[in-house]
């Protein structure tokens, strides 16, 4: 990094803070530009993005160098594209926030696969216990839980990512408001211990308040962080669903957890299955999708973890001794009678069922009534 | 004039012993007979009659009470006929008591004097053993194995001559019939050949454990897949009985009338297949006055097999739960209970749904809702009786079958017969039977196979009872294969997997 960075970060974070504005209006003053150019072209009042001058009597009452040391005294990193922290799944993103600022470790995304846990604010205590469950084993399982510090399923998803335990990945969130501002504040010491493990998150410059909008636009964010979305809980027409509506157009897969069809809590994720969403039971249902997401963009599988080896990659059985590999290989992709294993293997009955039973805790076979398939 | 003549009837699978008393007065000719005669009884006063006169004797026109003492239990049969005639000649001076004392009776009589064998006579005459027996020349050899002294003649006016020394017992030397034990050797052909059963090397080891250990086996497979063959070629390894047992055995069979005459001692194991449309009674038990054995007596000692077991009734299967845990059956009427030795193996085989094809995902054509209402029919306490549930696919193709050839029973008779013998130097008949508490020391399990278990139990696919049931069948697949006293994890593993369970029915046992 250049010299310039301190003053490149001390630009954007005074663009940011200037009042009207926008996510949007921000990308477009900082399209093609750095942000000491962009500056400079605002308080000179000649942007081409910003004919109207809308914001260049407010600039010139700004010093860009206050600002940053404001953000530096409140612990909140401002961080540009390509610069480190900022997370690579941003980078090309058409919706990408153009500055975003960050309080805790965001390289916490990094070389490890994301999963948003997303979902209604008024949650049931299923939803609560389901998010909950999602996120402690997602994040044992080295997954790093994404969500939005809001109330109900996307705090009980962050509570059970920090109860993970050590070793498990720390969690991420996504806010709508200035991250001196916690919302809500109930959720204030969840907010701060995620924010000491993991990250959290925003586009809006310090100070800004919750505002009815500000919401469904950081859900883009969520959605774009995550290899895949959960949506546990959303009443129809839910906020939820505009995470699972942006993760869509990201061709992001989207999985949704059932509920039962005379809760109100669960019509739009009832919806979302209808519509062919994947139905999610556990967290290894939430492994296998993030597995094939990453496979599809050709990335390695998940972290290996106790937890998820369980779905290890099915094409190759690992380190396996001779007997337990003759046995895999005589195993279909289909159910495969035991007898008819037996019959190809010509291995004793005992050897053979100890040799599967190996395979099958290891994750390699499945086994049913009388049969095993490769997993 | 009173004659006292000792006798017999059957209650259940023991006799008891019964004293005719005969009272012939002055008053209305006729004949009275109380003490609780059941319809065969009360119908021997026409017998006696008829029998008597056609054998030249004289019919006492005078009033004849028949007593039989003790007056408060219900007698069964028609062997009392021969005791009342003889109560009638003693009590009317025809015959004097001298010829008769030290002497019992068990017989029916024909209109024409002949005497006839009854069904249990060697009960009968074990429970009289105390005196000289007897009885129809029939039933002679069966009555001698209970190992008192007994004697014949063929008909009632033979049998006078002989009891006032008029006649020699001419019987055939009264020897001890043949009841050594012939060891093992080639079971009779009338039980089949395993050799007929191509391939299902599964079905099979099941087959062999089930015979080696005593484990309840459960096949479950399509139609013609070969279920009842396999079932019925059990009978063929099963090993001799051996003596207290095969007399156990012979006894319930007199008692239920199932000795063919002249069979001696049963020493081959039984093997019953009652219909599915056997009633509760028939299997269990308990039906006329006598309270003769049902099926599952009969199997005592041998094999029970039911096939189509999903189309027992619920109430007949369920009545074998307690007859299945405690070998005995207890059966109590209003007239009284009994209970009777009932230790069997029980080999059931089935569809596994009503199609039937059920099997490997995606082969049944059942409704979820019509395979859960048949696997219903099963309770689970009564499935969990089976150590052993596997599924018998139909014979794969030939070329495999080529590979598979059918081991015939004579060498497979063989490893069940040491099995056996392993499991009585532990103090049991089969491993089946070995009490929770020995299996530390009768089965103890390698690092190997505690954790495997263990993995079972904690998630939940194993419960403690499952986990003795399992170490008892893999100490018998261990036995089979002759290796060692410590279980390791392959015969464990074997274990879980020839345990299979409910899932075999409702096909969703996917983990």
């Amino acid at each position: 990094m250049s010299g310039a960075v301190p003053r490149d970060r001390s630009c954007a974070a005074a663009l940011l803070g200037l009042p009207g504005m926008t996510p949007v209006r921000l990308a477009r003053l900082l399209d093609g530009m750095g942000p000491r150019v962009a500056w400079a072209a605002v308080r000179a009042g000649a942007h081409p993005a910003d004919p109207s001058r809308r914001f260049t009597a407010a600039a010139r009452q700004v010093d860009p160098d206050e600002v940053v040391t404001r953000y530096a005294a409140a612990g909140v990193d401002v961080l540009l594209p390509g610069w480190t922290g900022y997370p690579a799944a941003l980078v090309g993103d058409p919706g990408a926030p153009a500055v975003l600022c960050a309080s805790g470790d965001p390289t916490v995304l990094e070389a490890r696969p994301a999963v948003a846990v997303v979902g209604t604010r008024s949650a049931t205590p299923y939803g609560a216990k389901v998010a909950a469950d999602l996120g402690r084993r997602l994040a044992a399982a080295e997954v790093v839980v994404v969500s939005g510090l809001a109330r109900g399923i996307d705090a009980a998803a962050h509570s059970g990512a920090l109860a993970a335990g050590p070793g498990a990945a720390p969690p991420v969130a996504v806010v709508g408001t200035g991250l001196d501002v916690p919302y809500p504040r109930e959720n204030r010491a969840l907010w701060a211990r995620v924010a000491a493990a993991g990250a959290v998150l925003s586009e809006a410059a310090l100070g800004t308040e919750a505002r009815p909008m500000v919401f469904p636009a950081r859900n883009r964010i969520i959605a774009a962080l995550a290899d895949v979305v959960v949506v546990v809980e959303s009443h129809r027409a839910g906020g939820s669903l505009y995470t699972a509506e942006a993760a869509a157009r990201r061709s992001i897969p989207v999985c949704a957890v059932p509920g039962s069809v005379y809760s109100a809590a669960s019509a739009g994720t009832n919806e979302l299955l209808v519509d062919g969403c994947v139905p999610v039971r556990d967290a290894d249902d939430v492994l296998a999708a993030v597995a094939l997401a990453r496979q599809g963009r050709g990335m390695v599988g998940p972290a290996s973890s106790p937890a998820a080896r369980g779905r290890a990659d099915p094409g190759d059985p690992g380190p396996v001794d001779r007997l337990e590999r003759a046995v895999w290989e005589a195993v279909d992709d289909t159910p495969t009678t035991v007898e008819t294993v037996l019959l190809r293997t010509d291995l004793s009955l005992a050897a053979l069922t100890a040799a599967g039973e190996e395979l099958v805790e290891r994750g390699l076979l499945t086994a049913g009534a009388g049969w095993w398939s490769r997993a | 004039m009173i004659a006292s003549i000792p006798s017999a009837v059957l209650l259940g699978v023991d006799g008891r012993p019964v004293s005719v008393e005969v009272h012939v007065s002055n008053g209305l000719p006729g004949l009275t007979m109380v003490g609780l005669p059941d319809a065969a009884v009360r119908e021997s006063r026409d017998r006696v009659r008829a029998a008597l006169v056609s054998s030249g004797f004289l019919w006492p026109r005078r009033r004849i009470t028949v007593n039989l003492a003790p007056s408060g239990m219900r007698k069964a049969g028609a062997g009392l006929d021969l005791p009342v005639a003889i109560g009638v000649l003693v009590a009317s001076d025809i015959l004097a008591p001298g010829a008769v004392s030290g002497l019992a009776f068990v017989g029916e009589l024909g209109l024409d004097g002949s005497v006839r064998d009854v069904p249990g006579t060697l009960v009968l005459a074990d429970a009289l053993r105390h005196l000289r027996v007897v009885v129809a020349e029939a039933g002679l050899d069966e009555a001698r194995l209970a190992g008192g002294d007994c004697v014949s003649a063929p008909t009632l006016a033979e049998l006078v001559a002989r009891c006032t020394g008029r006649r020699p017992w001419s019987d055939p030397t009264p020897s001890v019939p043949s009841i050594a034990v012939a060891d093992g050797g080639r079971p009779p052909p009338d039980e089949g050949d395993l050799a007929d059963v191509l391939g299902q090397p599964v079905a099979r080891r099941a087959l062999e454990a089930a015979a080696a250990g005593g484990h309840h086996l459960l096949l479950v497979g399509p139609p013609g897949a070969g279920k009842t063959l396999l079932a019925t070629r059990l009978a063929g390894l099963l090993p001799d009985l051996d003596l207290p047992m095969a007399r156990q055995v012979t006894r319930i069979h007199s008692a239920a009338g199932a000795l063919p005459s002249g069979a001696g001692l049963v020493i081959r194991p039984p093997f019953r297949a009652p219909h599915h449309g056997v009633s509760a009674v028939a299997l269990i038990g308990g039906g006329s006055a006598a309270m003769r054995p049902g099926e599952i007596g009969l199997a005592h000692g041998g094999a029970l097999f039911l096939d189509e077991l999903g189309e027992f009734p619920v109430a007949v299967l369920d009545a074998l739960r307690q007859p299945l845990e405690e070998g005995i059956v207890r059966v109590s009427r209003s007239r009284g209970s009994i209970s009777y030795p009932a230790r069997f193996l029980l080999v059931a085989a089935m569809n596994p749904c009503p199609c039937g094809e059920a099997g490997v995902p995606g082969s049944c054509r059942c409704s979820p809702a019509s395979r859960a209402r048949y696997a219903r029919r099963l309770s689970g306490p009564l499935l969990d009786r089976f150590d052993l549930a596997v599924r018998v696919e139909r014979p794969a193709a030939s070329a495999l079958v080529a590979r598979c050839p059918g081991e015939g029973t004579g060498p497979v008779a063989v490893r069940v017969r040491s099995a056996r013998q392993r499991a009585a130097a532990r103090g049991v008949a089969v491993n089946a039977h070995l009490p929770a508490r020995v299996l530390d020391e009768a089965a103890p399990l390698d690092d190997g196979a505690r954790v495997l278990l263990e993995r079972h139990l904690v998630t939940g696919r194993l419960s403690a009872r499952g986990l003795h049931r399992v170490r008892r069948l893999a100490r018998t697949l261990a036995d089979l294969d002759d290796d060692g006293d410590v279980l390791s994890d392959l015969h464990v593993a074997e274990a879980l997997f020839l345990r299979g369970g409910r899932g075999l029915l409702l096909g969703e046992d996917v983990r």
